[in-house]
């Protein structure tokens, strides 16, 4: 009946993928062109502006570097943890939820530290979001692991949960809420005391925080931990057949735990950072790297080199999107989520074309 | 005192009516074995481009058609990206909700600053066409006139849509042949079902749905786009959550849309309760609005604890839900 099928390419080759996935980005840039041109504004103009983030001709263009890498941190440390439990199929979608989690914590300990070193702090923070959110993480696998309890829809109600918990703490005055000012009267989110920003090492004016050092480290370290340790083995072998590992004795439960305890606890890591690096908490601090990791994750096909590369272009489209929004009043900023989409459902054809081939029924037989 | 148990009963349904038409969508797609996160975006897309329509050409039953539309192509690309290029279900469907609730601002904010700016629905005849329908005797019934039976028409369409897909269902052969495909697709293949038509169809027929749903939500905003506020406004995920709460029924959907609509009631009207039966309610004012609004959450994650730790065979779950169904796989 049907002429055509078709066939999964046995020879799925790396250069054919990546020069699928450059066309897929391509196609999404061109359409993404087309609406701006729409809007009667040059295609070019706008893609420069957003592409340089604002750096070109710009006094202050430290600030747009230090702008970047806020983004960038949170989002790389988030989709690496991501791709942790996506390499075992398990859809941990609960990143924002996990975020929060750690950002509260970590806020709990930087409003009472005053007086502690800030080395001491910072590092405190960073435990504690990394325990509270591990846990969770833990939980959730536990019911997972013992009960079959459906993690994908799990997580997402737990990112929902945690969100209005932390537009309650946000949006209640009372005597037990130090996360608030004290002297205004209308609830806003109190400064970190000094002891708990985040340090850097200052290069002319602009600052390298730390938190950029230590995301790149982590970014190497999970790297060598997949490849190169029999934990990361055992977590590939999860993810292509439970069924196989079990057969190969080994506890499939025990990986699911321990490798979920250590992708909430990453990004837990992530929103202590994030925290510390503003210097305060609010309702908007994931700035959805819980939704955009995954996309993230997804686009770099769980590899770790290129979960680094992605996260710095989507920072760059994210980041260059609201620089250009100063200039460009008529374009939103959700040029950049819409753009994000585009490219997404581009890869993912791309991604097709690179693994699937059609064949005509007769070549098949 | 009986006026505002009469304004509370009658809030519930008006400002919940678009979880039904969520929640049922995404059975549909859920009965296919198919998980669509995309709920959120899916009804934002349909909302604005159902509304502009339904504005352009004054008609309620253009805003409806081209909302169904809207959203049924979005679904078109959900099935062709999971069922023709297997493509990851929760990946695809995320990116549905970030791309559709990004487009609503897109569309929202460049027609908000063009010359004619965002077309206003107060006065025109698509108001006047959503506006609650009197029905004679029906609506003069005291408490439950009012209350059930003094709706716009999109209201009683939601109850009727859950009513039918319910039937679908239960009674129909393709219904049994579309459950079958949720349950277990090699086997529904082998039997000679068209799998892909199938997910096809009802993925498209369920995101448009959703659509209506979210033209709904606009039409009940007044119609007024703001820069900061989607009209959906994380509806579409309480609808996946009510999916659950439902056990993936219609005919429960009708009655979890109530329920969660009664707590998202509470939260709205909590002081108004307080007020008017301060010694019995007096406590609603002391319990957090967000508390309310975590709520449904809150049950669904309790469900699915509790449902998974106790029999499976009770749970309406399909059971090849979430995994792409690639023949060659089989």
């Amino acid at each position: 009946m049907r002429k055509f099928h078709l066939v999964r390419r046995a020879d799925a080759s790396l250069k054919r993928t990546l020069i699928y996935y450059a066309i897929g980005i391509l196609v999404s840039l061109i359409i993404g062109a087309v609406i701006l041109a729409a809007l009667g504004i040059n295609p070019l103009e706008y893609y420069g502006k957003m592409f340089t983030i604002g750096l070109v001709g710009n006094r202050y263009g430290y600030k747009s570097v230090e702008g970047l890498l806020k983004i960038f941190v949170p989002l790389l440390i988030t989709s690496l943890a991501l791709s942790l439990s996506f390499k075992m199929r398990f859809w941990n979608i609960g990143g924002e939820g996990e975020f929060l989690i750690g950002a509260i914590t970590a806020a709990i300990v930087a409003f009472n530290s005053s007086g502690l070193p800030n080395f001491v702090t910072v590092v405190l923070m960073c435990l504690a979001a990394m325990i509270s959110s591990g846990i969770i993480g833990v939980a959730i696998a536990a019911l997972k692991v013992r009960f079959n309890t459906n993690e994908t829809l799990m997580t997402l109600m737990l990112n929902y949960i945690m969100l209005y918990v932390i537009r309650y703490i946000g949006d209640t005055k009372a005597d037990w809420n130090f996360f608030l000012r004290e002297d205004s009267e209308r609830p806003i989110f109190g400064t970190f005391p000094e002891s708990a920003f985040m340090g850097g090492i200052p290069i002319g004016k602009f600052k390298l925080l730390w938190a950029v050092i230590i995301a790149v480290l982590l970014t190497v370290i999970i790297y060598v931990y997949l490849k190169y340790t029999k934990q990361g083995y055992e977590i590939s072998v999860v993810g292509d057949s439970s069924a196989t590992a079990k057969y190969a004795g080994m506890s499939v439960g025990k990986i699911v735990l321990r490798t979920m305890f250590i992708s909430s606890a990453l990004i837990g890591l992530a929103a202590a950072l994030a925290v510390s690096s503003a210097g305060t908490i609010s309702e908007t601090i994931t700035n959805d790297v819980g939704w955009t990791g995954i996309i993230v994750a997804w686009l770099s096909k769980l590899s770790i080199p290129a979960v680094f590369v992605t996260s710095v272009l989507i920072s760059v489209l994210q980041y260059g999107c609201q620089a250009a929004a100063t200039q460009y009043p008529a374009i939103d900023v959700n040029f950049a989520d819409l753009l994000q989409g585009i490219i997404l459902f581009s890869v993912l054809v791309a991604d097709f074309a690179a693994n699937f081939r059609l064949m005509k029924k007769e070549e098949a037989k | 005192m009986i006026d505002v148990i009469t304004l509370f009963l009658f809030n519930i349904i008006v400002y919940n009516i678009p979880l039904l038409y969520g929640t049922t969508g995404e059975i549909m797609i859920e009965k296919s074995g198919s998980l669509n996160l995309g709920v959120e975006g899916t009804m934002a897309i349909g909302a604005v481009v159902g509304y502009l329509a339904g504005a352009k050409c004054d008609s309620l039953f253009v805003a409806c058609l081209v909302s169904f539309i809207a959203s049924g192509l979005v679904g078109l690309l959900f099935s062709f990206l999971t069922v023709t290029l297997q493509a990851n279900q929760n990946v695809t469907g995320l990116t549905i909700t970030t791309f559709g609730v990004a487009f609503y601002y897109f569309i929202g904010n460049a027609l908000s600053n063009s010359e004619d700016g965002w077309p206003k629905l107060s006065g025109t005849r698509l108001d006047e066409q959503s506006q609650a329908i009197h029905i004679p005797f029906l609506s003069d019934i005291p408490v439950i006139g009012k209350a059930l039976l003094s709706h716009g028409i999109l209201v009683y369409l939601g109850v009727l849509i859950a009513v039918f897909m319910w039937l679908y269902f239960k009674k129909t052969l393709p219904g049994l042949k579309l459950r079958a495909i949720g349950e277990n697709p090699g086997a529904a293949d082998s039997l000679g079902v068209n799998v892909t038509l199938y997910k096809y169809v009802h993925i498209i027929i369920g995101s448009g749905i959703m659509g209506i749903g979210g033209l709904y939500m606009g039409l009940n905003m007044g119609g007024t786009f703001e820069g900061s506020n989607c009209w959906i406004n994380g509806y579409g995920w309480i609808s996946i959550a009510l999916v659950i709460f439902a056990n993936w029924s219609p005919a429960k959907a009708i009655l979890g849309t109530l329920i969660f609509g009664f707590f998202n009631t509470l939260r709205v009207q909590n002081a108004a309760l307080a007020y008017t039966f301060p010694d019995t309610l007096g406590w609603l004012i002391k319990i957090p609005s967000h508390f309310f609004s975590a709520l449904p959450f809150i049950i669904t994650l309790i469900v699915l604890i509790t449902s998974s730790l106790t029999s499976k065979g009770k749970s309406g779950e399909p059971q090849a839900i979430g995994r792409n169904y690639y023949r060659e796989d089989r």
